[in-house]
């Protein structure tokens, strides 16, 4: 392979065709940089780590919506590359998408924390207890990058752009796990409606394009069960874990004897 | 929340499965099928419908539906192969919503990356069900065109 041939759609509903030389470990962000660089500057598109960490740089890529900066050129096997803006979502100019819906849906699920007794969460020196094997049920779903190729893919919210949206309902089971949390409750309500939960049919293409593993379409399924349980086993949310200090935290399952804690407050 | 920016792409973006996964192509067939379904049933009501005009009425009707000819047989058939996939597909789809099966548990990310929803478990159903579903559609055509295998 020598040189390739990105097909662009620009906005407008034009489509431009720029050719880039070809090097070994290029990907689809490195031949989109050289094009703004060296053929055209009035390219638009999105980037910032260059190392799928940010996930500002999700594009559809040959109709797949992919990371751009973890999308290597040679995977293709084929000369000419066809390049859209993110599907579902609003194009603002070229390959740059407007995300703030995407992200006011991830607001609305309220992902963080929720405790009864704010004063206690704002003002203590202490740690809430989480044992590893709890940590397990929602470490997954916390490396979401928001990078909203989920969104992208889902076929649900193509039809229906008021749907919470995998990545939305992926988080709120994030916090539903935690044992941390008191929202649970709180959360179920939010996704117990006719655009939450329920609208998703399991297409599973969320997870299939997920450049993290996050596998939004699984927390969308244990979501569902966590709305079955309160509303048909009229299960009640739990007391979240107490504080304790964070050393009795790693060594109470260990069964090893913490050593004495002053209670008394923050030590100067 | 800003509604007003909201975009919906539409319903055939969201029919294409092209580069995606075997889910989504489930996805696409159950949705295709439920609207075939749908729309037998309508027509089935607008056909059990004329039973009320009398038995000329009726008999006009099955006269109007057996001129179709062969037609009638390939739509019954197309009929028959929509109930058996969207029913089966709809049994995994229960099993994979309302208590969780074929999903796998949540795990840490291990890369190279391979999510478990859609894992060698959740193949395993798509697939048997695919073919469950092919076999009752050749059982379906042969009893159709030759009265044949009756159970």
């Amino acid at each position: 392979m020598e040189n390739i041939r990105l097909e662009i759609s620009r906005s407008g509903g034009k489509r431009a065709s720029y050719d880039v030389k070809y090097r070994k470990g290029m990907t689809i962000l490195d031949a989109l940089t050289e094009v703004r660089e060296r053929q055209d500057s009035s390219l638009g598109y999105r980037h910032s780590c260059r190392m799928g960490i940010c996930g500002s740089c999700g594009m559809t890529i040959e109709g797949r919506p992919m990371l751009a900066c973890q999308t290597q050129v040679s995977s293709f096997n084929k000369g000419t590359i066809y390049i859209e803006p993110l599907h579902n979502m609003v194009v603002i100019r070229d390959l740059v998408v407007d995300i703030i819906p995407f992200f006011d849906l991830h607001r609305s699920v309220r992902p963080y924390l929720i405790r009864n007794d704010i004063k206690e969460r704002d003002t203590s020196d202490r740690e809430y207890r989480v044992l590893s094997e709890e940590v397990r049920k929602f470490l997954q779903f916390d490396y979401c990058i928001m990078c909203a190729l989920c969104y992208a893919a889902c076929p649900t919210v193509a039809l229906d752009p008021f749907y919470t949206g995998p990545q939305a309902v992926a988080q709120a089971y994030r916090y539903m796990a935690d044992p941390r949390d008191e929202g649970w409750e709180k959360r179920v309500d939010l996704l117990d409606t006719s655009h939450g939960v329920w609208r998703c049919h399991m297409a599973g293409a969320c997870s299939f394009v997920c450049p993290k593993d996050v596998d939004p379409a699984k927390a969308v399924q244990l979501a569902r069960m966590e709305v079955l349980k309160k509303r048909i086993l009229r299960r009640r949310g739990k007391e979240g874990s107490r504080l304790v200090p964070p050393h009795v935290a790693v060594t109470a399952k260990e069964g090893v004897k913490p050593p004495p804690f002053d209670f008394g407050g923050a030590k100067s | 929340m800003k509604r007003d920016k909201r975009f919906k792409s539409g319903l055939i973006p969201s029919l294409n499965p092209v580069r995606f996964n075997l889910e989504r192509w489930s996805y696409t067939v159950h949705r295709i099928t439920g609207v075939i379904l749908v729309g037998y049933l309508m027509a089935h009501i607008f056909e059990t419908f004329q039973l009320g005009g009398g038995a000329a009425a009726w008999a006009n009707t099955m006269a109007a539906l057996h001129s179709l000819g062969p037609l009638e047989l390939v739509g019954l058939w197309i009929v028959a192969g929509s109930a058996f996939y969207h029913g089966g597909n709809g049994i995994r789809l229960l099993l994979n919503e309302a208590f969780g099966r074929f999903m796998g548990k949540p795990i840490l990310p291990v890369y190279p990356y391979s999510p478990t929803s859609l894992g060698k478990n959740q193949k395993i159903a798509v697939w048997t069900i695919t073919g469950v579903v092919l076999a009752l559609w050749v059982w379906a055509a042969v009893y159709l065109l030759a009265g044949v295998g009756v159970i």
